[in-house]
């Protein structure tokens, strides 16, 4: 029986409906449908997509978005420079970033070149998770960007009213943290024997 | 950044400059929001685990209100008649009082006379007492405009509470949408930051404020000592001014305790009552509720005070201090950034 004839029978058997529709989560659900005829991409098909929330339920994702901030840069707009204190982690909802290392404060130069994420990748975990952060490195949109970002004051809040998907999200952010290590540590341990192979030709 | 980076920045600048000015301009519209948004963000804790998956969110909130409200009346209302009559004694000693001080006056200046040969022509008790029957006398005069200020602030407070509780989320978020991208992170921080230690710290002494007046008005009660109440009252009142709240409360206590013929008003046991309170107020609740989260020099809290005063009156002495804790915290994070980037 479909939604509305179920109503209709409740309302003529003169049994109670439920007091009132819960309009944002129809609405979510709506956008969440795969039969959804919107080609606009919804946040719930975007993170569907990213590997760190893809293990949340649909409802999980849709309390995630709750605390996101969606920012909207343009093209060399800066993100964020090399050394200011980080307080949040972005995902490119659309766009792309640039990424560049060894930023001069006094010249303004952007500095060396060291990758390029697109939309679906993430950036800016460390500020999230460490008590003073500084970043690492300049982040600059590549062209006009939305980012989707969590910052410090969302994650408290997110662990205070909805504990089990801060901690999930924290597990997460941790598995990235954890996933970044092991790639530094294989990358160190590759320059180290090229270091050595080098000395030895020497 | 580019021009119209800095033309957003610039606008949004100017527009925070604006409001500023506005809410000097109007403090009747702006004390009471103020009010307002201290309740706010003391219930907030308290709101968010009431309404965290509650389908009657409205009823929540408006549930919420009125405990706040009578939270925050009660103590008031329930004291006012005992204040009442504690008041109206103290009012109708006044004639007393001036004779006493009166008498005492005129004999310092008969010592000194015989002492010293000096004779002194001023008559410093009489003004005083004019100058207090006078303000009395304003007091008096202004109690409709006051009784008006009341009416207002009690349709006010309540609809901004409201309006906090049901669209905080939404205003927040758009105020936050409107900060340039430059500026962003870091304010938005910042202005978490201000928020969690402005409302932990109204609540830490609101808490303390009612402890010691109830150790005060209970140690008076207990010895017999006259107007326990409104003494109790202002100490509680008082001490939410650091450092010197606590000496500004026993000031009523002292002239009570000078000018009573009563010989069971004992000086000394009154005095007891009063540092004890203040000891357990110095030793457990300040440590426990307070100074984790102001952690400022005490020349700096006395100073602020004197700022606070000068600009705006009571309140100014107490909301100054969580604001001198967050522009230190606004400093910290520049002079953090200035010692990378320079």
């Amino acid at each position: 029986m479909s939604y509305e004839k179920e109503m209709m029978a409740k309302i003529s058997k003169g049994e109670p409906t439920a007091d009132r529709l819960d309009i944002p989560l129809l609405k979510y659900l709506w956008d969440a449908s795969p039969l959804s005829f919107l080609t606009k991409e919804s946040y719930h098909d975007f993170f569907k997509k990213i590997s760190v929330i893809s293990s949340f339920s649909d409802n999980e994702v849709r309390l995630f978005t709750k605390f996101l901030h969606r920012r909207e840069f343009m093209t060399n707009e800066m993100i964020f420079k090399q050394g200011d204190s980080g307080y949040g982690f972005y995902f490119i909802f659309s766009g792309s970033v640039n990424i560049y290392a060894n930023h001069n404060a006094q010249t303004e130069e952007q500095g060396d070149f060291v990758i390029r994420l697109d939309k679906c990748q993430y950036f800016g975990e460390m500020g999230l998770l460490e008590e003073f952060n500084r970043r690492s490195a300049t982040v600059v949109a590549a062209e006009n960007t939305i980012l989707l970002g969590i910052f410090k004051p969302d994650l408290e809040r997110m662990l205070e009213s909805y504990p089990v998907l801060g901690a999930k999200f924290l597990r997460e952010t941790a598995l990235i943290m954890a996933n970044r290590m092991g790639q530094l540590t294989r990358e160190i341990i590759i320059l180290k024997k090229k270091m050595r192979e080098l000395e030895q030709r020497i | 950044m580019n021009r119209n980076q800095k033309i957003k920045l610039y606008l949004f600048l100017f527009l925070l400059a604006a409001a500023v000015v506005f809410a000097v301009l109007f403090p009747r519209l702006t004390l009471p929001f103020g009010f307002a948004y201290i309740i706010y963000l003391m219930s907030r804790p308290f709101a968010l685990r009431l309404t965290t998956g509650s389908r009657k969110q409205r009823l929540s909130y408006f549930a919420l209100i009125m405990v706040s409200l009578t939270f925050l009346c009660f103590p008031l209302f329930a004291t006012l008649n005992s204040v009442d009559t504690d008041f109206s004694g103290l009012s109708n000693q006044l004639p007393e009082v001036q004779k006493v001080l009166q008498d005492k006056f005129f004999a310092l200046k008969v010592m000194v006379f015989e002492k010293y040969g000096i004779r002194i022509n001023i008559d410093p008790v009489t003004y005083i007492m004019s100058k207090v029957e006078s303000q009395g006398s304003i007091l008096v005069s202004h109690f409709p405009d006051y009784l008006s200020s009341l009416f207002e602030w009690m349709l006010l407070v309540p609809m901004f509470l409201y309006f906090f509780f049901m669209e905080s989320k939404n205003s927040s978020r758009s105020f936050l949408e409107s900060v340039p991208n430059s500026i962003f992170e870091k304010s938005y921080v910042l202005f978490s930051q201000f928020n969690a230690k402005f409302g932990e710290y109204i609540i830490a002494k609101f808490i303390e404020a009612t402890i010691l007046g109830t150790l005060v008005t209970l140690g008076l009660l207990l010895v017999g000592f006259p107007y326990p109440f409104i003494l109790g009252f202002v100490a509680g009142v008082t001490n939410i001014l650091p450092y010197i709240g606590p000496v500004i409360g026993f000031v009523p206590a002292l002239f009570v305790a000078l000018l009573s013929k009563d010989p069971n008003v004992s000086m000394l046991s009154m005095f007891l009552i009063y540092a004890i309170a203040n000891l357990i107020d110095m030793i457990l609740v300040f440590p426990l509720l307070v100074s984790k989260i102001v952690n400022l020099h005490p020349i700096v809290v006395v100073v602020s005070i004197i700022i606070g005063s000068q600009l705006a009156g009571i309140v100014g002495m107490i909301v100054i201090i969580p604001f001198i804790a967050f522009f230190k915290l606004l400093f910290k994070e520049i002079y953090k950034d200035l010692s990378v980037h320079l």
